[in-house]
């Protein structure tokens, strides 16, 4: 929900940063900047022909009255008129001519503009996709490399946030803003240089106009700036209530919290449309000014240049295109204020991209690491301490094991006790904060990371499935795997029968995050997926839960199957499972409290005795009642 | 003004179904402001108007002071005898330059008054219709809100959740936008090209319509680029849904991706689908990158168009269709021609967000209408604290025909007796418990509690004597304590604590770094499963409810823990209705009742020690379980 953060603001280096990435595809970005140039330059020659066509027709006016005209006639004519004898001559021999000879130039000049303009836009925009390409390529790559402890921060919404919402503003700026502010300054700039050439001092009325216009625009565009991250801050606030309230209805309903859920929203839908106001009122001040401003210098050059031409100091063609040329001034002016607040807009979300770019993978490949061989499965944990945040309580604290190939290990202890952080040190989703994990007597964080995970096969608590067909994500990890191959870890999984009474069997589609499968379903699935892996190393969370007996009974036998022979982690919840396994740890509070077998625990251990005796109390009852009702 | 034309159109582009009917409506939203709005519309008649007069009056200038000081010369240049001057009129004996210069002076201070009450206006009317239009936005925004609260689970079965976010979020987001600045801004061009047309034809209309012959041709050529963008735009818009799909799955599934190894095979084809929506963009902005461009093009044409046709008319005796065309007339239509153009330019770039935003409208306005399906009777049966007998009486119910959920239930649970669900995924256990506090209501039969209906009651007096224990644990991203509190509004911290006591949570939440203060994220930050699931008791212990809905409540809880709770619960149960589904055999052997259900049905009924004793479906279920844990048990 966004940080605390300072007053949000322009963040230049991630502007910086962000605009480099427009250089990664050069020859769209050339072609636009050409094309601006080109076209820009078009549109700056268009006053002129209506410049021409003016004072042409005023010289034909002129032209028009030589006819009856004695010599002394003439003369004065040229004197009040400006124009010579043969300018007037030409002009009352063909008045049109000129005039065609504009137009048809102005004509040529539009299309020219267009056509540029078009090619502007158009590489611009390409240029912009390819660098939102290549930030959206960077930030899935970057993603998928986190570590869990990132992701364990991290909620899905707010990443998805940066690499869409945000992607998209640094993109609109390179695709828009950018161009735009060149071209703003390049009309800018030659249209004064225009108008200092054609009447310096008609320009000079515009020219202190400009910069207090300027300075105004900037103030209120450094204004807006903070206002829009302020609403942007009040809308993800509101979308998070609803978000909430959406997911969780039936827990709002069901403590009958409508009215109190409705008054928190209704606070904040508040706050956001009184910062909205405030805003509009910023645009309606700002927008409405630099029309004044620009009208204003209108006026002045309609004044003082009617005052020249009066003098004869001006043409009348001159006179228009200083109309003209004065809104290619100020157009850009308004140019520069929507570009700031785009720029300020697209420099916070750039610094939230990179955020993520820049993150420390904190479980990566060593410098030297090496390529693990298919492993035996001898697992050691030397004096492994770990915690989640330097300074935070440890929540394995100076633990030591060992396993030999093949062995099952049952893991038990309370809700919290470590029991899922052993079984995520191993494939390396954590580090160890102390101490070393080995497999086959290598420090795994020796070993790269495809070695390692690739040896070993995970069936976690819950099941995250992805669309696509059933048959994809059982040979998730293996694509390669053959249709026999995966229909066999499929049998093994108890879910073959399932998959095959669906009318496109094996190509039935899971739908999103397997949701046209059940859980029990789901977990199948996964073992399979893990089955085919064929893995050394296993680490299970046993606990089915949401499934009915008869299918949990199903699941249990197929994880019977997928450990034998393979070195497996089990987080127990079972009986059958705890008896059977070769060792058993017994975790409290972040310490093995005591490892054994069942038979070694059930007589040296207390806590053991408790967690095993509370079960099988429990169950010995219901076995006795079951028999007696039976009898 | 601005070229914002791209930047607005790869915006949401979608048509309405019903344009004028949701315009009325959202018209409607806006009645209760009529003066305002009365007053908004004397405000962009004033600014359009000065866009037109301030155009006259530089013409008058000219015809007026300007070229009658260059005439006063030699009286050949032209002839400004058709000017219509407004204020004194200089004629060429009378006026010496001085004279008239002060007249071009005086016309010029009127100009300048006439932009500042234009500026004045235009701000005023801007900012008032923000201020009315989102106070409308707010109200539709809360009353959005609110009609979540009434949609049924029922409902979110029908549709998906995300379809609903999206009409709170992007479609509100997008009429907000609109009606900010888009709706009066396309208004105000509106109005200001109507009136521009209208007075180039009272002025001279033959001249007018010349100046005006490109018109329909920009409309059309718009329409045409429109309507490629559109459809491009349609394509680029399922493409983006793509990439949040496979985001989406991706960023929740990166566990397994890691685990998997599939990091590089993934980010493999997310490139793809990243490609294809950058080329679906790509080929969507090449018509909206034309558009702006090929209006401008226009404009100058436009602007060439008028010049060329006065300076010809100026040239050929200064008269058309009867009436004089002078210079100053012909500076005024260049300066009318080119205030069309900025407008024209406006509407076209705008058009497309305004269409999209009654499109939106026309979403909202129809969740906004969804009939909540579960409503208050209108004379609700007054209850107070329940006591907590529940019947169900031949209760049916479905989601659709073709598949009955629940076929002619009745069961009977007296106050304080707690009654156990069990059955094969599927059977209906869940939905029986959400008809309780009514979340579905029965198709057929009726559920009474304390033997009234409990369609006789008022849903929160329902709900507030029963608490529930769902199987998806639900938490806000709040603190602990906030979460535990969600059930009872008021209650101390020290009353949570105690709670927490007694649910056993209070162990591990104290284990954490900030304690009853830790701030929950959406998974759960670091908890468990079952650490969830203890909270979710916790809360409905705070509640005290006289009925108690447990739906595989412990389900992820390790056994040791669960056992512990196990007490808690049994303490919570006690003297309380309980309906418990779950998996354990030590809850369904505790339980007064023993429901086993199949396909609907409740096809045993009794206690867990005459159901065994019946050696039926139970029976073997529970045989099933026995077989299971025959090894288990020492011998």
């Amino acid at each position: 929900m966004g940080g605390p953060g300072g007053r949000p603001g322009m963040n230049l280096p991630a502007l910086k940063r962000a605009l480099g990435y427009s250089l990664h595809h050069s020859r769209f970005m050339m072609l636009a900047l050409g094309s601006m140039l080109v076209g820009t330059l078009a549109q700056l020659a268009v006053p002129q022909f209506i410049q021409d066509i003016l004072d042409n027709v005023t010289l034909a006016l002129a032209a028009s009255g030589m006819a009856g005209l004695d010599s002394a006639g003439l003369d004065s004519l040229m004197a009040e008129s400006g124009f010579t004898l043969e300018q007037l001559t030409a002009a009352n021999n063909n008045p049109l001519q000129p005039l065609v000879v504009s137009s048809i130039l102005i004509l040529f000049f539009s299309i020219g503009r267009g056509v540029f303009a078009f090619l502007q836009a158009y590489m611009a925009e390409k240029n912009g996709q390819y660098a939102a390409y290549d930030f959206r390529n960077e930030l899935f790559a970057k993603i998928s490399s986190l570590s869990f402890s990132y992701h364990d921060r991290q909620r899905t919404g707010e990443l998805m946030v940066r690499a869409t919402d945000d992607v998209e503003k640094v993109r609109q700026f390179i695709s828009q803003g950018l161009l735009m502010a060149g071209q703003a300054l390049v009309l800018m700039v030659a249209s004064l240089s225009i108008l200092f050439y054609t009447n310096w001092r008609l320009a000079l009325v515009v020219v202190p106009i400009l910069p207090v216009a300027m300075l105004m625009f900037m103030f209120f565009g450094s204004r807006v700036g903070p206002l829009f991250a302020m609403i942007q801050q009040r809308l993800s606030h509101l979308n998070s209530i609803l978000q909430e309230n959406v997911a969780g209805l039936q827990v709002v309903k069901s403590y009958v919290r409508e009215k109190s859920e409705q008054a928190r929203f209704g606070k904040v839908a508040d706050e956001h449309m009184r910062n909205s106001i405030r805003v509009s009122r910023f645009m309606s001040v700002m927008f409405p000014f630099l029309f004044l401003v620009a009208n204003l210098a209108i006026v002045a050059v309609t004044w003082y240049g009617g005052r020249l031409l009066i003098f004869d100091e001006l043409t009348l063609g001159q006179w228009s295109k200083f109309m003209l040329y004065i809104t290619y001034i100020f157009f850009p002016i308004g140019q520069f204020g929507f570009i700031i607040a785009m720029a300020t807009q697209a420099s916070a979300s750039a610094a939230r991209v990179f955020e993520i770019l820049d993150t420390d993978v904190e479980v990566r490949n060593r410098p030297g690491a090496r390529t693990l061989d298919t492993v035996q499965g001898m697992v050691e944990f030397r004096n492994v301490t770990f915690r989640y945040f330097e300074g935070s309580e440890p929540v394995l604290n100076d633990v030591s094991f060992g396993v030999m190939p093949g062995e099952t290990v049952a893991i038990l202890g309370a809700t919290g006790s470590g029991k899922s952080t052993i079984i995520n040190l191993l494939p390396r989703f954590y580090d160890v904060s102390d101490g070393a994990i080995l497999i086959d007597g290598i420090d795994i964080r020796d070993a790269t990371l495809d070695s390692l995970r690739s040896q070993i096969g995970i069936v976690l608590q819950e099941t995250v499935l992805f669309s696509g067909t059933i048959r994809d994500n059982i040979a998730f990890g293996r694509p390669e795997a053959t249709d026999i191959e995966v229909e066999a870890v499929a049998r093994d999984a108890a879910i073959h029968d399932f998959i095959v009474s669906q009318p496109n069997g094996y190509r039935t589609d899971v739908g999103e995050r397997g949701s046209t499968l059940s859980g029990g379903q789901k977990q199948r699935v996964a073992i399979a997926r893990a089955l085919l892996l064929q893995p050394r190393i296993l680490i299970l969370d046993d606990s089915t839960s949401s499934v009915d007996l008869q299918t949990e009974q199903r699941i249990q036998q197929a994880l019977d199957r997928l450990m034998e022979q393979r070195t497996s982690f089990v987080i127990a919840q079972r009986i059958s499972t705890v008896r059977n396994a070769d060792r058993i740890l017994i975790l409290e509070n972040g310490r093995l409290a005591a490892t054994g077998t069942h038979e070694t625990l059930m007589e040296s251990n207390e806590l053991y005795a408790d967690i095993f005796s509370s079960q099988l109390v429990d169950d010995s009852a219901a076995l006795a009642e079951a028999q007696a009702g039976w009898a | 003004m601005f070229d914002g034309g791209r930047f607005m159109m790869d915006r949401e582009v979608s048509r309405a179904q019903s344009v004028p009917q949701t315009l009325r409506r959202l018209g409607g939203m806006f009645a209760p402001y009529w003066p305002w709005m009365i007053l908004v519309m004397v405000l962009v008649l004033i600014v359009a108007g000065s866009q037109v007069y301030t155009a006259v009056l530089l013409g008058q200038a000219i015809d007026c002071y300007v070229n009658p000081a260059l005439l006063s010369g030699s009286g050949t240049v032209g002839d400004a005898a058709g000017a219509n001057c407004w204020f004194e009129r200089a004629d060429t004996q009378g006026w010496g330059v001085p004279a008239l210069l002060t007249g071009l002076t005086h016309l010029m201070l009127i100009t300048t008054a006439i932009y500042i009450a234009s500026a004045a206006s235009r701000s005023l009317s801007f900012y008032m219709m923000s201020a009315v239009g989102n106070r409308v936005v707010r109200r539709i925004r809360v009353s959005l809100f609110r009609r979540i609260h009434s949609l049924t689970l029922g409902y979110f079965n029908r549709h998906e959740a995300g379809d609903v976010m999206s009409r709170l979020t992007n479609d509100l987001d997008t009429l907000q936008q609109s009606i900010n600045f888009m709706m009066i801004s396309v208004l105000l061009a509106v109005v200001t090209v109507i009136w521009i047309l209208i007075q180039m034809l009272i002025i001279n209309y033959v001249y007018g319509l010349i100046s005006m012959a490109l018109i329909p041709v920009m409309y059309l050529v718009t329409n045409w680029l429109s309507s490629l963008a559109r459809r491009e735009f349609r394509k680029a818009r399922r493409e983006i849904g793509n990439i949040n799909a496979d985001l989406q799955e991706n960023i929740s599934g990166v566990r397994e991706m890691q685990a998997f190894v599939r990091e590089g095979a993934s980010s493999e084809s997310f490139r793809e689908v990243n490609a294809a929506n950058r080329d679906a963009n790509i080929s969507a902005v090449s018509y909206t990158s034309a558009l702006s461009p090929t209006l401008e093009a226009f404009g100058f044409l436009g602007l060439t168009v008028a010049t060329l046709a006065g300076g010809l008319l100026l040239l050929n005796g200064g008269t058309l269709g009867g009436q004089a065309v002078t210079l100053g007339l012909v500076i005024t239509y260049i300066n009318l021609v080119q205030r069309l153009n900025q407008p024209i330019g406006q509407i076209a770039v705008m058009w497309t967000n305004v269409q999209s935003a009654i499109a939106g409208s026309e979403r909202i306005f129809e969740l906004l209408d969804e009939e909540p399906e579960i409503q208050d009777p209108p004379q609700p049966v007054a209850v107070n604290r329940l006591r907590g007998r529940v019947e169900f009486h031949h209760v049916s119910f479905h989601y659709n025909p073709d598949e009955p959920v629940l076929d002619r239930i009745s069961l009977i649970a007296r106050p304080g007796e707690t009654v156990a669900i069990v059955g094969p995924t599927g059977a209906g256990k869940t939905t029986i418990l959400n008809l309780i506090p009514r979340f579905y209501d029965p198709i057929s039969g009726s559920v009474k509690i304390d033997g009234v209906d409990v369609r006789q009651m008022r849903r929160s007096d329902l709900r507030s004597n029963i608490g529930m224990v769902l199987q998806d644990t639900f938490l806000f991203n709040d603190t602990i304590m906030n979460n535990i509190r969600f059930s009872r509004e008021g209650a101390t911290d020290a009353e949570v604590r105690g709670v927490a006591e007694l649910s056993y949570a209070d162990e591990f939440i104290r284990r954490l770094e900030d304690g009853y203060e830790t701030v929950l994220g959406e998974r759960g930050s670091g908890l468990s499963q079952g650490q969830r699931q203890l909270l979710s008791i916790t809360r409905a212990i705070l509640a005290d409810p006289r009925i108690l809905i447990l739906d595989e409540a412990t389900s992820s809880v390790d056994t040791r823990t669960e056992l512990l709770i196990q007490g808690a619960l049994e303490a919570l149960m006690r003297g309380r209705t309980s309906f418990v589904v779950a998996h354990r055999l030590s809850t369904i052997r505790n339980a007064d009742q023993v429901l086993m259900m199949q396909d609907g049905r409740i096809i045993e009924k009794g206690t867990h020690t005459e159901l065994l004793a019946q050696g039926g479906a139970y029976h073997a279920l529970y045989m099933s379980q026995y077989q299971a844990l025959e090894d288990e048990v020492p011998a």
